[in-house]
């Protein structure tokens, strides 16, 4: 008897709740007509997104690596925390175009997922520089993909978001790879003959301090 | 004489209980053998390190502190993705939006900090890492009107900083092997006094807002929300 009046006691207090208060405001319709971005597009935006997240993790586990006390690059984990930053910034930048554009209205909560990164060693320096030169070109070939899938729809060219990607998201990416490549080749040469004095010297040329 | 010193000093190195000279017995054993240079280069000292007050030897302080970056980093993307939500034209909610995205930023670089204390402490980040006091949750979604996600949020920050309290306990447990003072004041200064002021600011949120919803038979409702949400993209 007492099992039954507890099931009912629960029953209520899971329904009556539900039909007494109102808390969210009914959903509203308005034209559509605006709303123009089409299947394959937003389906190759939605994928950079998550190739955004999963730099800003991999670029976080350099940062991790060069902190350690066994490693002791200061001036390397400060560059890659804050190319981490940097990553996660890209995706909310593509998110906010995203919802610019109408986007976004449902399946949000499947946009991203947060994986733990495949690689957390590096050998030193002009290794951790030359994966991370990697992964920025891997991400410029992505864009491009994004910006094909984008113009190459035969009923609707996204001008718009093609010019977005093209004007702001490329020219980052190649003058990031520019920067990366330029910092290789610089360490790469001083290795050349001085192994540890030249990773030092270029690490604290990093954070700043001159020797 | 000498022996009898040395088998002292070799005593004391295995008892563990000191880690003060170890790091001067790798370099004097490696610095003596002029010889043979490669035994250097191949042992690199492998006791000159950060690692003091047998850190990560025992209990599980040094894992929780990297599964606790890593639910910060969950967290921060997760907020991230509720405050995209409120920021679509439909919901069009920009003082809730403003308010997952700090709690997203802050949740970033609170991951960034505890990787670099992790670090510090002698230790090496691991991205895999899950507390044991990880809850799996089901039907996980971002997708709620405005007071369910304040409740969310705040059962989030709540979970955050009971984390907090965790780990604390087992940093100040009354063993020689467990007891970590620095992570106990890192925890307290960089988490636990922030923490209860942001779960507050967010039950005075869910108090308000569920008032504007009950009040006058619900009649408040729509005009409620609006005026909640333009509040919030005031103060946040
Ligand atoms: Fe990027």
């Amino acid at each position: 008897m007492k099992a039954i009046l507890f099931a009912l006691a629960g029953l209520l207090a899971v329904c009556l709740p539900a039909s007494a208060t109102q808390c969210h405001v009914n959903p509203v319709t308005i034209p559509k007509e605006w709303v123009t971005m089409h299947r394959n597009c937003r389906m190759s935006m939605r994928q950079q997104i998550q190739m955004e997240v999963a730099a800003s993790l991999q670029y976080l586990a350099m940062g991790a690596h060069f902190s350690k006390d066994i490693v002791n690059r200061p001036g390397f984990a400060k560059m890659f925390f804050d190319a981490a930053s940097e990553e996660r910034e890209h995706a909310m930048k593509l998110i906010e175009y995203l919802l610019m554009r109408g986007e976004l209205t449902t399946d949000v909560t499947t946009l991203l997922q947060v994986r733990a990164p495949e690689r957390k060693t590096w050998e030193g320096g002009v290794e951790a520089l030359e994966h991370a030169l990697l992964m920025e070109s891997a991400v410029t070939k992505s864009i491009r993909n994004v910006i094909k899938a984008c113009e190459d729809d035969s009923e609707f060219n996204d001008y718009h978001l093609v010019d977005y990607l093209t004007g702001d998201f490329l020219d980052e990416q190649y003058k990031g790879q520019r920067d990366i490549a330029g910092k290789a080749s610089t360490l790469k040469k001083l290795l050349d003959r001085h192994g540890a004095l030249g990773e030092f010297i270029f690490d604290k040329k990093l954070i700043g301090i001159d020797i | 004489m000498k022996v009898i010193i040395l088998a002292v000093s070799c005593l004391l190195a295995v008892s563990g209980a000191l880690a003060a000279d170890t790091c001067y017995q790798d370099v004097s054993l490696d610095c003596g053998q002029a010889s043979n240079s490669l035994a250097f280069r191949r042992r690199s000292l492998p006791r000159c390190n950060a690692v003091y007050g047998e850190y990560g030897r025992h209990g599980n302080v040094a894992t929780e502190l990297q599964a606790y970056a890593n639910l910060h980093l969950e967290r921060s993307y997760e907020y991230l993705l509720s405050a995209a939500y409120f920021n679509n034209y439909q919901t069009n909610r920009l003082g809730f939006s403003k308010l997952f995205k700090k709690l997203s930023d802050e949740a970033w670089e609170k991951t960034i900090d505890i990787i670099k204390h992790v670090t510090m402490r002698g230790d090496e980040m691991n991205f895999d890492q899950r507390s044991t006091l990880k809850v799996e949750r089901k039907n996980y979604t971002v997708e709620l009107h405005e007071l369910e996600a304040l409740a969310k949020a705040l059962d989030t920050q709540k979970e955050i900083a009971e984390r907090a309290f965790y780990i604390h306990r087992e940093a100040t447990r009354n063993s020689q092997h467990l007891h970590d003072p620095e992570i106990a004041q890192y925890l307290e200064e960089e988490f636990i006094e922030d923490q209860s002021k942001k779960i507050r600011e967010l039950a005075g949120h869910t108090t308000d807002l569920k008032k504007f919803i009950t009040s006058n038979n619900g009649q408040d409702l729509s005009l409620g929300l609006y005026l909640f949400d333009e509040y919030l993209q005031k103060v946040v």
